[in-house]
């Protein structure tokens, strides 16, 4: 059963946040500290929730997903935005369909584990038969 | 479809916990529900199976051709437009993204006709963007209710604004109580 989660997020606070709170359901964490670190874990075989910042420099949570999409990296993964902010920019147009759900810092424990926790259940569905 | 009610939703990011909250909620109701959501081929089965969980109703894709039955929920397919031909018979179609997706739920709110028997109702939730807002303009148009699920309880509240700012929507409700309000409307009060 995939447990994985992955913290990608230039704030060290808050990856060190995410890994206490998995750490406490026995999840499995890969944290990230840019898009680019993102994209290397998937090369490497990274597959499950993603809770993706959107503003960090230079490649943003957007770009990052645009590049996950162009590089055949996003089958496999839920896609979790995180971000400080009220609203999404209209970068997000055309990703819809890739985010499943997105999440305003700061976020409790309690709101965090229990989308993980379905977010985990549906990536351990199989995918069906027309995929 | 026994009584011809139909239930058309528009949802898109926050959408699975949004609509797992919605049909824990409601017990089997005299109505076929259409779910557009925005979602991948690689998603949508996973989505399905998920939200079955949590429903008191069967949930499947749609598929190409298929009747709607009432007491039933059907997910549009990632990949397609979703079109209801005489408001029941599925039509799964390619073609361009509306909206920047696909399915997008103004084609299939924008395929419905005026009701010949029972309820239509069009709900806009939670989402990025303004896809169903032309759909529920449409549907108000035609004789159905409509509703939008307010800012305090959407994860992002693009879809239900751009859908309250055409005027033509009958009711804003939090998420909570949109499933009562269809249970009233549906004249199934529980």
């Amino acid at each position: 059963m995939n447990r994985r989660i992955m913290i990608v997020d230039d704030n060290e606070y808050v990856r060190a946040s995410v890994d206490i709170i998995c750490e406490s359901a026995q999840l499995e964490l890969t944290s990230a500290a840019s898009g680019p670190e993102c994209l290397k874990q998937l090369e490497e075989g990274f597959r499950g929730v993603i809770l993706m910042d959107i503003m960090m420099p230079d490649m943003d949570g957007w770009d990052t997903i645009r590049a996950m999409v162009e590089r055949g990296l996003y089958q496999g993964n839920i896609i979790v935005m995180l971000t400080g902010m009220g609203e999404p920019d209209s970068k997000m147009e055309g990703l819809q369909e890739y985010v499943s759900d997105y999440m305003t810092k700061p976020f409790s424990p309690d709101e965090l584990l229990d989308s993980l926790e379905y977010y985990l259940t549906l990536l351990n569905t199989p995918a069906g038969d027309h995929e | 479809m026994n009584s011809g009610n139909l239930v058309v939703i528009a949802v898109s990011t926050g959408g699975p916990l949004t609509l797992k909250a919605l049909f824990k909620e409601l017990p089997p109701l005299d109505a076929a529900f259409v779910i557009v959501l925005h979602i991948t081929p690689q998603m949508d089965y996973r989505i399905a199976n998920g939200l079955a969980t949590t429903a008191s109703m069967p949930v499947t894709l749609a598929e190409d051709g298929e009747c709607l039955k009432s007491g039933r929920i059907y997910l549009a397919p990632g990949g397609f437009h979703l079109k209801l031909e005489g408001n029941r018979r599925v039509a799964l179609c390619d073609g361009a993204r509306v909206n920047y997706v696909q399915p997008a739920a103004d084609v299939t709110m924008l395929s419905l006709g005026r009701p010949l028997k029972g309820k239509l109702i069009g709900i806009v939730l939670t989402g990025m963007g303004r896809d169903g807002a032309e759909g529920i303009r449409h549907i108000h148009q035609v004789g159905g209710v409509t509703i939008a699920q307010d800012q305090h309880s959407s994860t992002i509240y693009g879809m239900p604004k751009a859908a309250a700012q055409t005027g033509a929507v009958d009711y804003v409700l939090p998420l909570k109580k949109i499933a009562g309000k269809l249970m009233e409307l549906l004249d199934q009060t529980g």
